[in-house]
């Protein structure tokens, strides 16, 4: 039955499963492509794979910090993120990192060109690494729908996972909602992401990284500049902008990156010691989940979806449990997003059905 | 007689070409050159000296891709490629035996190499000290133009500013050391094959010379009378199409705004050291693979544009052979292209004139067009920042792609026509290609054997104490910012190996991957083709709930990335989901990002004739990796008829060629390709 919980994950789909968890690229590429997929067996299957992961922890004992990479086109994103990975990689010599690298899809065809890989090198065989393009599908906010349906896949199977945005500047806002930590990376002298900031577009960022310096007078002046400039735009109360790290680098030169690559890991290591549950990535599972709504049932879903929880007390407000399930207290961990889908639109198709025998529906609308 | 009673004269004699004393001359022709070399250095040396035999006047060097990127012939992504494109040189053994039994304080050499150009004119100024040959003597040209390199051709090894500091050594080294010759030649030849207009090869060209001469002043490392000669000495190699009365007033245009550039910006007061110096190698971008003989017709036009106008004349010239466009040449077609040059020169009276189109009015109107539109183009990149900036930024590589779409765009509707491509396709069949080795050359593959055995040998030979010192001396040079001449003459004499140079300096300059200008770009192309293959993707993506996914890429280090981008282009309006993954990568590389990707097919783009080679390792690789069956591969390039079979059997799906100039239906084919693959998985 769909969505069944108790149903074991199909023996191909496992076995596709323990093979990408010992990062072989083939079965993992494939696997991601679940997470991309449109068909309601795919939508089944995410849900299979999800929950065994979920209830297998021993086997699958990953819970990847998500690392977002935002920052107008230019400054160097793709290059820096594959010399920061390589960088990382030496450092420890266990860790597993996937860089998901997003770019724009076009308005006229559909199609997209992602040219990411063009800008990264990665080791041939090199097993701890593992890079996927995608496209936004047009959709706003620099990362998509799949992005964040990929990173219920890949975070419980590398300790860190890179997001490179579209990075057209205006819309980045959504890689906050999907990652612990988010770094916004600039060229040597420019001002304009300041002004992003200033214009409440860009929502302060955890760590702040000057690309691109080559060379150390150009660094020296980039990162006064920088200083200067958020203390003047007063995006930041004082003080606070001292405390957000800068960091300078040179992807092609190799400068910075192994100060930049131990801040990472420091932050990772925080990330691990708050346990097995992460609560950070629950909060974006709600906040997808919601953008779900609003994509396929506008303003109408929103509200309908928060009467919903309105009606029915004892759920949780923000949906981590099965709306199905009734009035438990417990949460039920093993929900996915799947079966708040389904519960969703089981109740609202429901709602639908009997107000159309209503003659006031369209009114209401 | 006085130069005063010749002036009394001219009225009815200026159609009379003279010398200072009056007496009627016909001019000496241009450098007669072949852009030649292949299989292994001896092959090469042999080539050569049949080729002055017949007449030739000049060399011009062709490397293979391994030696102008950077890689000895032992590395692994150097294997597929030895003698290819060219010859091959790891160590200074190879120049004993390339320039055997010829005088190289005699001949006049011209070498096509670019990233590596320090460590090539490294070595041949450590041949002529080990014969003992004068360096005053040597005369000759390395290419040595990086920004091109970066814009269309793609043999770059180090970042833009390091490309230039290298350039900027030579310049210094050559002036005192080798004075005759060119330590770089500005190349707007790969622009016009990347797609550039008239204007925007006027424009580029321009601004590359800018580049460099600027960092030369900026280094002060000459006196305002060295500097003057110092600009006297760039050169430029040019390209000349079809439209050869526009291409003639081009050069003109050049030829003006040169030496303004040289008065005005360089203070240049000689007018010797003003002068447009030029050499062409006229287009093969134009050249078709369709009734290839035509090709011998444009081959002569093109020649055309490039030597009437006397004032305007190149100083050498070498043209391609009529089959460029099917595979490598094979001796016998350069002669005939080497035949066109010597009658043109010695039959005709073509020589025997001043310029013949002085003072026409419509001439002159078309050069002004063409002179005030570069020089617009070449403010707006100097006030954003100057070439190099130009070149990080990807503006100058956007504007090239968009011309070249725009281009391709006009052969696809038919508004430009092509003869035997797009109009007039019916003929009867070519006999020249009914030869028993398809018309084309082939490199032995045995012959690599060759050049690695002498490899290993040098290798087993050599001092290595010596050779560590003196990678060590290039090393603690090129950290302190030093010229890097005398360590790489060092080097070149102590045998270390082209990979070990290259590689000495990847570790402190790093290496670079410039932008590839294709992001952004839309292509005004809407058919009936278009509509059809945008209906399958429809279907495709209801029935498997996925847009089709493509990587597109370039195995080898061959770097014309041209045929990859447009295709990349194109796949993206007809609405694939694009991965790019660029030029100069392995075979596994490419399988590598395709399983990563898990896209529904590779395409994949080869033109330097390795494609056997590579296409093997790549299919051992997929079949390695377990994706054999679910990934199919189509392949595009010049690649001759008789190795169609080989390739379709070791299980290339399809092979587009520069036939296969409708962009739209090429893209239907990759569609129907993916559905196929996908029935057949019982999908």
């Amino acid at each position: 039955m769909y969505l069944d919980e108790q149903q074991s994950l199909d023996k191909a789909l496992e076995a596709q499963l323990v093979k990408a968890a010992n990062y072989e690229k083939w079965p993992l590429g494939q696997l991601i492509s679940v997470f991309e997929n449109t068909q309601e067996k795919a939508q089944q299957h995410r849900h299979d794979i999800v929950s065994h992961l979920e209830r297998n922890k021993s086997s699958f004992p990953k819970l990847a910090t998500v690392c977002g990479f935002t920052g107008a086109p230019g400054a160097g994103k793709s290059t820096l993120l594959g010399e920061l990975a390589l960088t990382l990689l030496k450092q420890d010599k266990t860790l597993s990192i996937a860089i998901l690298a997003v770019d724009p899809s076009s308005h006229i065809s559909g199609g997209s060109f992602l040219g990411d890989r063009t800008r990264v090198s990665i080791p041939y065989g090199e097993k701890r690494l593992f890079f996927r393009s995608q496209a936004s599908n047009l959709e706003f906010g620099g990362v998509s729908q799949n992005t964040y349906q990929v990173v219920r896949l890949l975070r419980h199977l590398f300790d860190f996972i890179f997001i490179e945005t579209v990075g057209i500047g205006q819309s980045e806002i959504d890689i906050q909602q999907l990652s612990h930590h988010t770094c916004l990376v600039m060229q040597p002298l420019a001002g304009d992401q300041v002004q992003f900031m200033k214009a409440g577009i860009m929502e302060i960022p955890d760590t702040y990284i000057v690309n691109k310096c080559d060379e150390n007078i150009l660094a020296q002046r980039s990162l006064n500049l920088l200083k200067t400039s958020l203390r003047q735009a007063q995006i930041v109360e004082e003080g606070v902008a001292e405390k957000t790290p800068i960091f300078l680098t040179s992807a092609i030169k190799k400068i910075g990156l192994v100060e930049l690559g131990i801040h990472l890991l420091a932050i990772a290591e925080k990330n691990k010691s708050s346990g097995g549950t992460d609560p950070s990535f629950e909060k974006s599972e709600t906040f997808f989940f919601h953008r779900w709504v609003m994509l396929g049932f506008g303003q109408f879903g929103l509200e309908f979806l928060n009467q919903m929880t309105l009606q029915t007390p004892n759920v949780n407000p923000d949906l981590t449990v099965d709306i199905r399930a009734g009035a438990s207290e417990d949460r039920v961990p093993m929900t996915t997003f799947e079966q708040r889908k389904r519960a969703f639109l089981d109740a609202i198709s429901e709602h639908i059905t009997k107000a159309l025998g209503e003659s006031h529906f369209f009114e209401r609308l | 007689m006085g130069t005063s009673d010749n002036s009394n004269n001219t009225g009815n004699e200026k159609h009379l070409l003279k010398d200072k004393e009056g007496n009627p001359i016909s001019e000496r022709p241009w450098i007669f050159r072949t852009y030649a070399g292949h299989t292994n250095v001896k092959a090469s040396n042999e080539l050569y000296r049949g080729n002055l035999a017949k007449g030739q006047t000049g060399l011009s060097i062709a490397f293979d891709l391994a030696t102008q990127c950077g890689y000895s012939s032992d590395d692994t992504i150097a294997k597929p490629e030895i003698g290819k494109v060219g010859v091959p040189i790891n160590t200074l053994d190879d120049f004993h035996i390339l320039f055997d039994q010829m005088a190289i304080d005699e001949i006049n050499t011209s070498m096509t190499i670019n990233g590596t150009s320090m460590w090539l004119l490294s070595l041949y100024v450590a041949l002529a000290e080990e014969r003992g040959v004068a360096l005053e003597s040597l005369t000759g040209t390395t290419q040595n133009d990086l920004i091109k390199e970066f814009l269309a051709r793609g043999t770059y090894v180090f970042p833009p500013d390091t490309s230039i500091k290298l350039i900027v050594d030579m310049y210094e080294f050559c002036l005192t050391r080798i004075p005759k010759w060119n330590p770089a030649n500005v190349c707007s030849y790969h622009l016009q094959e990347a797609g550039a207009t008239p204007v925007q090869e006027l424009a580029y060209s321009l601004i590359t010379a800018i580049t460099v001469l600027d960092a030369i002043k900026e280094r002060g490392c000459f006196s305002e009378d060295e500097f003057e000669r110092c600009v006297g000495r760039v050169s430029f190699f040019v390209n000349a199409g079809m439209r050869f009365v526009e291409e003639m007033c081009k050069m003109r245009a050049f030829t003006q705004l040169w030496d303004e550039i040289c008065q005005e910006r360089y203070k240049v007061k000689n007018p010797k050291f003003r002068r447009f110096r030029y050499g062409v190698q006229v287009n093969s971008l134009g050249l078709t693979a369709e009734q290839p003989e035509n090709n011998a017709w444009r081959i002569l036009i093109e020649t055309l544009g490039v030597t009437l106008s006397r004032d305007a004349r190149c100083r050498a010239l070498q043209l391609p052979a009529w089959n460029e466009a099917l595979s490598l040449p094979r001796p016998w077609d350069q002669q005939w292209s080497l035949r066109l040059q010597q009658i043109l020169a010695f039959e005709t009276d073509l020589l025997e004139y001043p310029d013949l189109f002085e003072g026409s009015p419509v001439i002159e109107s078309k050069v002004n067009e063409l002179k005030e539109q570069a020089k617009a183009e070449i403010a707006k990149i100097l006030e954003s920042g100057g070439g190099i900036e130009a070149i990080k930024s990807g503006y100058m590589k956007s504007q090239l792609v968009l011309s070249q779409a725009e281009r391709l765009t006009k052969i696809n509707s038919g508004d430009q026509i092509v003869v035997g491509k797009n109009h007039w396709v019916e003929g009867v069949e070519s006999p020249l290609v009914k030869d028993s080795d398809g018309g084309v050359f082939k490199v032995d593959p045995e012959a690599a054997k060759l050049t690695l055995d002498a490899l290993a040998e040098t290798k087993a030979k050599r001092n290595n104490v010596e050779v560590e010192k003196c990678l060590t001396q290039l090393s603690d040079d090129a950290k302190a910012g030093l010229n890097l001449m005398s360590a790489s003459i060092a080097c070149a004499k102590a045998r270390v190996t082209t990979g070990e140079w290259s590689q000495t300096l990847r570790g402190i300059y790093g290496e670079y991957r410039p932008p590839t200008g294709v992001e952004g770009l839309t292509l005004d192309l809407e058919n009936e083709k278009l509509d059809e293959v945008r209906q399958k993707i429809a279907d495709f993506m209801k029935t498997y709930g996925h847009r089709p996914r493509i990587v597109v890429g370039k195995p080898g280090l061959d770097g014309h990335s041209n045929g990859a981008e447009m295709i990349s282009v194109a796949a993206r309006h007809a609405g694939f989901d694009v991965i790019y993954f660029g030029i100069r990568l392995s075979a596994v590389d490419i399988v590598q990002s395709a399983v990563e990707e898990n896209v529904d097919i590779i395409g994949i783009s080869l033109l330097s004739g390795s494609h056997n080679e590579i296409i093997d390792q790549l299919m051992n690789e997929l079949d390695k990796q377990g994706a054999m069956e679910a990934i199919p591969v189509v392949l595009g390039g010049i690649i001759p008829e008789s190795d169609r079979e080989s390739l379709l059997s070791a299980g290339i799906q399809r092979i587009f060629t520069p036939k296969d100039y409708d962009l739209m239906a090429v893209m239907n084919q990759m569609m129907d390709v993916v559905i196929e693959r996908k029935k057949s998985l019982g999908n």
